[in-house]
């Protein structure tokens, strides 16, 4: 038994902490985060079936492939990308970046030289030590099996650089997850002169007005409408019961109680007049309808639908208007019989229209509406640190190569050999014009011009 | 914008016709019209600005902008340092193409909706154009690399193949040629291919050209992310503009780490990063264009 589990422990490890395992993981993210971008996401079951085929609308669904982002193949394969982190950070990372000091086979390594230095073996060892330390080199040395070696870091520190990355990735996570924990969001939409209460939070929002601006720009394509500017005043109770003033536009939220609050939409509402059989209906004309919204007919199957408010009603065409001032404004009602849409008008303000049965309608005023959206995000100083983290992670990794010489000083005729071997994280060939200039200083600086270094694999570039 | 786009035609034709010729009055033609071009670009970004007081990126045809001319700045870099012109041409008619098609989108200047209207935009936009700046230069570098190595593996066959005809059958034991022994031997196609840098020393200016672009691309969805807070209400929304950002990180990332491995690091890496440029168009055009979102032109 304690065989099969150490043996499961030892395909576990060397799954998770291959490389290729973790870029695997990473292509299944990568191809779920594009399913998203493809697809559509949140949709209704029929938006689907009328976008695709049948078949591929059934897959969307039963799979979650409309909420793919929340669902356990999502979440799932972020957990697995992190077991393949720790695993590939304390088993391969750690090893590969800070590797012990050891020796080596200097001329199996393949960007090695090894040059002659006439001089003792003490005095070409300690002219080596120099040369190396004068050229910001961190020279340590060490005894094995009773012949010394010299070895030279360069950019030591930088070889934590993945560790850094790796890192800044768990601490995104882990915000992530406060606010999975902890955190929520909503959204409202509060009528000119209303106030709502946020179920969240008991803060409590009073619309004082809503203005917005829209500039119209001709362009080679037509007129345009550029909205330029949406403001909210509001008047804010939080949690100390004190009403405030505020005002809330696009990149300004306003901040109560430690939950944001941003602007996000606006809207038209629309106070109707309703009668039945000449008299007026107090309980259906007092509502003031948001657009989207609808009442039931009383004593009909008929439901009456505020589809949407119209700011401009072209005068020639009696079509709406491409322009989103309001000019000459008008609503467009339909009637819904069991769900059918049964009839759909576009009305004018102040102009009634017979529902059938007694019953008549008019849009009296219109009421602007602002949209707000609300949020309270306690991992979002994790998530900053951790991007952070993760960013500086990746600028030392790329941008500091992390060197170690191997040296080794063999006595020989008159002289010594001075055996020299580089690696770095980054593989030999990006360091091989480095290598190839610093071995040519090496020899130039321990005697006058002699037999060119001997090198291997190291090209000019 | 004319002298931006016909400097970047005429030296990129000179310089692509340097690349098979080597001749160096061309790349002495191409060279200066790819820094001319560019100093034009940043100079009509900057008239602009300076005209109109918006920022010129908001739109499509500003971004495009600075795509073009970020490429060819980050090229120039790359060619003055490595002595890379002979690539140039690749660059700059990509760098045209896109510029030309910007202007398509031009529709003159305009106020910028209220989401725009925030500091973030002098940010987030240049830093995130310049990522994808940067990968088209890893792009056509790995597409120089594949070039090169298949050209190789066409000769060294070729050569097998020959030598055995030769031989008029019978066993032959054929060692293959370098490519520097098919260059001595008079064949064109070596001769030609020994002018570019090796295998390996390409692989390294991708992987360098990369470098750049991987952590410009973190900090662009890291300022997107903190724009996004400001003026949406969360710094993720799972828009599809953010999401195929997502997707152009995650394949660079799979780039840097198979990069590691010797086994990986050369052909294959650089397929990721041809693989990875489609992915970036996808993210800064198709997106934009083709999917409606918060990051959305489409109409």
């Amino acid at each position: 038994m304690a065989t099969k589990v150490s043996a499961l422990y030892d395909d576990f490890i060397r799954t998770f902490g291959n490389v290729l395992f973790a870029v695997l993981l990473f292509v299944v993210w990568g191809i779920l985060t594009l399913i998203g971008v493809i697809v559509d996401q949140g949709k209704s079951a029929t938006t689907y079936f009328d976008s695709y085929p049948a078949a591929i609308a059934r897959a969307i669904i039963r799979l979650g492939f409309d909420n793919i982002y929340h669902s356990p193949w999502y979440v799932g394969i972020i957990g697995l990308i992190l077991v393949s982190l720790t695993v590939c950070t304390f088993k391969r990372v750690i090893p590969a970046r800070l590797p012990p000091l050891r020796p080596v086979k200097i001329d199996k390594i393949p960007l090695n030289a090894s040059i002659y230095v006439r001089g003792s073996e003490a005095s070409v060892r300690d002219r080596v030590e120099s040369f190396f330390r004068s050229r910001g080199w961190s020279v340590r040395k060490r005894e094995f099996g009773g012949e010394e070696w010299t070895f030279a870091d360069k950019h030591n520190w930088a070889r934590r650089g993945v560790l850094i990355a790796h890192l800044g990735f768990v601490i995104i996570a882990a915000g992530t997850t406060v606010y999975w924990a902890h955190g929520f969001s909503g959204e409202t939409a509060i009528v000119t002169g209303q106030a709502v209460r946020i179920p969240e939070t008991n803060a409590i929002l009073k619309l004082d007005s809503f203005r917005y601006k829209i500039t119209p720009i001709l362009t080679k394509s037509g007129m345009v409408y550029q909205p330029t500017d949406y403001v909210s005043n509001v008047t804010v109770t939080g949690r100390d019961g004190i009403p405030k003033q505020m005002l809330v536009r696009v990149n300004h939220p306003i901040d109560i109680d430690g939950t944001l609050y941003y602007q996000a939409s606006y809207g038209f509402a629309t106070r109707m007049r309703v009668t039945h059989d000449g008299v007026n209906v107090a309980s259906l004309s007092d509502r003031v309808l948001e657009e989207g919204e609808a009442f039931d007919i009383p004593g009909t199957r008929n439901t009456l639908v505020y589809d949407r408010f119209v700011p401009t009603v072209d005068k020639q065409s009696g079509m709406p208007a491409a322009d989103p001032r309001v000019n000459d404004p008008a609503v467009i009602l339909s009637v819904q019989q069991n769900g059918e849409t049964a009839g759909t008008a576009l009305v004018p303000l102040h102009t009634w229209i017979d529902l059938g049965n007694g019953w008549r309608v008019s849009p009296e005023r219109y009421l602007l509406y602002s949209g707000f959206q609300y949020r309270y995000d306690p991992g979002i100083p994790l998530v900053g640190i951790g991007s952070l983290v993760l960013l500086s992670g990746l600028i030392i990794s790329f941008y500091f190569l992390p060197a170690r010489l191997y040296v080794r000083v063999d006595p020989s005729e008159a002289g010594c050999t001075v055996g020299v071997a580089a690696m770095t994280v980054k593989g030999y060939d990006i360091f091989a014009g480095q290598f190839q200039a610093l071995l040519q200083d090496l020899q130039s600086s321990m005697e006058p011009p002699g037999p060119n270094p001997h090198l291997r694999k190291a090209e000019a570039y | 914008m004319i002298v931006a786009i016909a400097s970047y035609v005429v030296g990129g034709l000179a310089l692509l016709v340097y690349f098979f010729s080597r001749e160096t009055w061309l790349r002495n033609l191409g060279a200066p019209l790819a820094i001319v071009g560019c100093v034009a670009q940043f100079a009509q970004l900057i008239v602009r600005y300076e005209i109109t007081g918006i920022w010129p990126l908001l739109n499509l045809y500003g971004s495009l902008s600075l795509f073009a001319a970020m490429s060819v700045a980050i090229f120039i870099g790359f060619a003055i340092r490595y002595k890379l012109w002979f690539a140039g041409g690749f660059v700059l008619a990509i760098a045209a193409i896109f510029l030309a098609y910007g202007v398509t989108w031009n529709e003159g200047t305009m106020p910028p909706v209220p989401s725009l209207q925030s500091y973030w935009a002098k940010i987030h936009v240049p830093i995130v154009v310049s990522s994808y700046a940067a990968f088209l230069v890893a792009f056509v570098f790995s597409c120089v690399y594949l070039i090169k190595y298949y050209a190789e593996q066409r000769i060294a066959n070729a050569t097998v193949v020959a030598s055995a005809a030769l031989e008029g059958g019978g066993t032959v034991t054929v060692a293959t040629p370098a490519l520097s022994a098919a260059a001595a031997g008079g064949n064109p196609l070596a001769q030609w291919l020994e002018t570019l840098p090796s295998l390996a020393q390409l692989d390294v200016i991708v992987y360098r050209a990369v470098a750049i672009g991987l952590p410009l691309i973190s900090l662009g969805i890291i300022t997107g992310a903190a724009w996004a807070k400001e003026a949406w209400g969360a710094y993720w929304q799972w828009d599809p503009k953010e999401t195929a950002a997502l997707c152009t990180w995650i394949i660079y990332l799979a780039y840097m780490h198979l990069h590691t491995r010797n086994a990986w690091r050369g052909l294959r890496t650089n397929w990721i990063s041809v693989g990875g440029f489609v992915l970036v168009i996808f993210t800064y055009l198709g997106v934009n264009i083709w999917i409606s979102g918060l990051h959305s032109y489409k109409m």
